[in-house]
């Protein structure tokens, strides 16, 4: 996995870790997927496959989720490639995706197309435009459902319109402890946007990292979807950094990433939680020059640490307490 | 089933998410789901506060003397779209246009698409949105009495305008 798109750093990637743009299609001929069979929902899959291969200027593959054990399918949602929704089980489901997994798309999920497109940093405008040369190339061999009132035809009417979800990746651990992410989700929400943890979680997000999307897709360009979450994660990133500098100011603040460091370079046991809560603080310690520690290499232990990520990486199951030896022995090895 | 949040309202919500590599189900009430800004990487992209459009369906005056009428794609009925929150297929959008538009303004506070279009024939598919968006940024110009940036705006509608006609012809 050495060529992957997260292995990347981007602009404003001291807080600001990826940027994903997704579109959601369907087509005309067929029900939404919660109306099809399992059987149905295969023959779908292969018109749509058939479809999207034929765009030879990229280089897909097609992935049967059936094809896939648990834990393959949950590492994908870990990786943010696929909802965990989509995970959790693989009838008449299917993936195509780019060897660098910057560009994954999910058939049969709650549309028959959900096309996403990942970059590191801000990279909005860059990564729109790659999502709509894909899509413009898919558009010309199959018939999308789409009202010239409404937009694009989508099961949920939360995403009628666009049927595009832009969002951004935040590392808010100043923010985070200086408990202001409250305010903040409340803010951004009278703006059109949501922002919640990055792996669903309610307000103490792991790793302190975040994902802000727009909310709103109907009566609003993409254009301008996109230049408001753009102007909104450029003022909370100055946020982030204001706070960081506030709170980098305090002694106990340079003790915590030090002794985070220290759980990660010397533990022998390793669980998630304390990962992600250590890892954060390592992150914020090293775009602070705090700690001298790769950028790069954080971000990769942060996708590469996860549960079902590790769990796939070796060859024999483990129990939850393997997971977390196996955990420190890789996390110590690459703090070398 | 009861809200694991507040542990009070019936939970009306249900998402999957990843925890310890596998996914699991949480259930919500509508308030906590709201209150905890439930929105995350793909909460926000449908599930999440898009179930609350069933409830927004429910709240309807027209929902009481629903008549049986049935889309005859995928054979749903409008109160199974408001039960479900969700569309069974691209018809059913044109069967309960009228009655589902009220609930679609509360979603988005808009009910016109502007944006991208889908069309195969169509060689800019941005075409629409571009002029739109100059447009309003023309009206506001004129608003703001910067007429050198009006004069500036309508001469790229011009343009555009031109151009579209001119790729319009030759395909003729």
């Amino acid at each position: 996995m050495n060529n992957k798109w997260y292995l990347g750093t981007g602009a404003q990637s001291d807080v600001i870790i990826s940027t994903r743009i997704r579109f959601a299609r369907n087509i005309k001929e067929f029900p939404f997927p919660s109306k099809l069979g399992v059987p149905e929902r295969i023959r779908v899959n292969n018109i749509l496959e058939k479809a999207i291969l034929d765009c030879k200027e990229y280089d897909f593959k097609f992935i049967e989720m059936k094809t896939m054990s648990q834990l393959q399918a949950v590492s994908l949602a870990e990786r943010h490639l696929v909802s965990p929704e989509f995970a959790s089980s693989g009838d008449g489901r299917a993936l195509i995706i780019t060897e660098d997994e910057s560009v994954s798309i999910m058939l049969c999920e709650e549309d028959h197309i959900r096309l996403q497109v990942m970059k590191a940093g801000l990279s909005l405008e860059e990564a729109y435009k790659e999502a709509d040369e894909i899509d413009n190339a898919i558009s010309k061999r199959l018939n999308y459902a789409f009202d010239d009132r409404i937009g694009f035809l989508t099961q949920y009417p939360t995403n009628l319109g666009t049927g595009m979800r832009a969002s951004v990746m935040l590392h808010l651990p100043a923010l985070s402890s200086l408990k202001q992410i409250q305010k903040l989700i409340e803010t951004v929400s009278k703006l059109g946007l949501s922002i919640g943890g990055s792996y669903g979680e309610f307000t103490h997000a792991k790793g302190d990292l975040y994902q802000l999307s727009n909310q709103i897709t109907l009566g609003i360009s993409e254009k301008v979807a996109i230049e408001n979450l753009k102007s909104i994660a450029l003022q909370i990133a100055a946020q982030e950094r204001a706070a960081r500098e506030e709170v980098c100011k305090l002694k106990e603040t340079e003790d915590k990433v030090f002794r985070a460091y220290g759980i990660l370079k010397y533990a022998r046991l390793l669980g998630v939680d304390e990962f992600m809560q250590c890892i954060s603080l390592v992150r914020l310690g090293a775009v602070r020059n705090i700690l001298n520690t790769d950028e790069a290499l954080i971000g990769k232990l942060m996708v590469d640490m996860q549960p079902a990520t590790i769990s796939i990486s070796v060859e024999r199951p483990l129990d939850d307490k393997d997971r977390d030896e196996l955990r420190a022995k890789l996390v110590r090895e690459s703090l070398k | 089933m009861i809200c694991e949040n507040c542990k009070r309202n019936e939970a009306n919500i249900h998402m999957k998410r990843i925890i310890n590599a596998s996914a699991t189900e949480v259930h919500l009430c509508g308030d906590c789901a709201k209150a905890l800004g439930y929105g995350g990487a793909f909460s926000s992209f449908g599930l999440g506060l898009g179930d609350l459009f069933g409830n927004f369906l429910s709240h309807t005056p027209t929902f009481s003397n629903t008549t049986a009428v049935r889309c005859s794609m995928c054979g749903n009925s409008f109160r199974d779209i408001a039960e479900s929150g969700r569309f069974g297929c691209a018809e059913c959008y044109e069967t309960f246009y009228d009655k589902v538009l009220p609930s679609i303004e509360r979603i988005h506070g808009q009910t016109k698409h502007v944006g991208k279009r889908a069309n195969k024939e169509n060689k800019d598919t941005h075409y629409i949105t571009d002029t739109e968006d100059l447009k309003q940024q023309l009206d506001k110009a004129v608003e703001e009495q910067n007429y050198e940036l009006a004069a500036e705006l309508r001469d790229k509608i011009k343009e555009k305008v031109n151009k579209k006609d001119g790729e319009e012809k030759t395909d003729e």
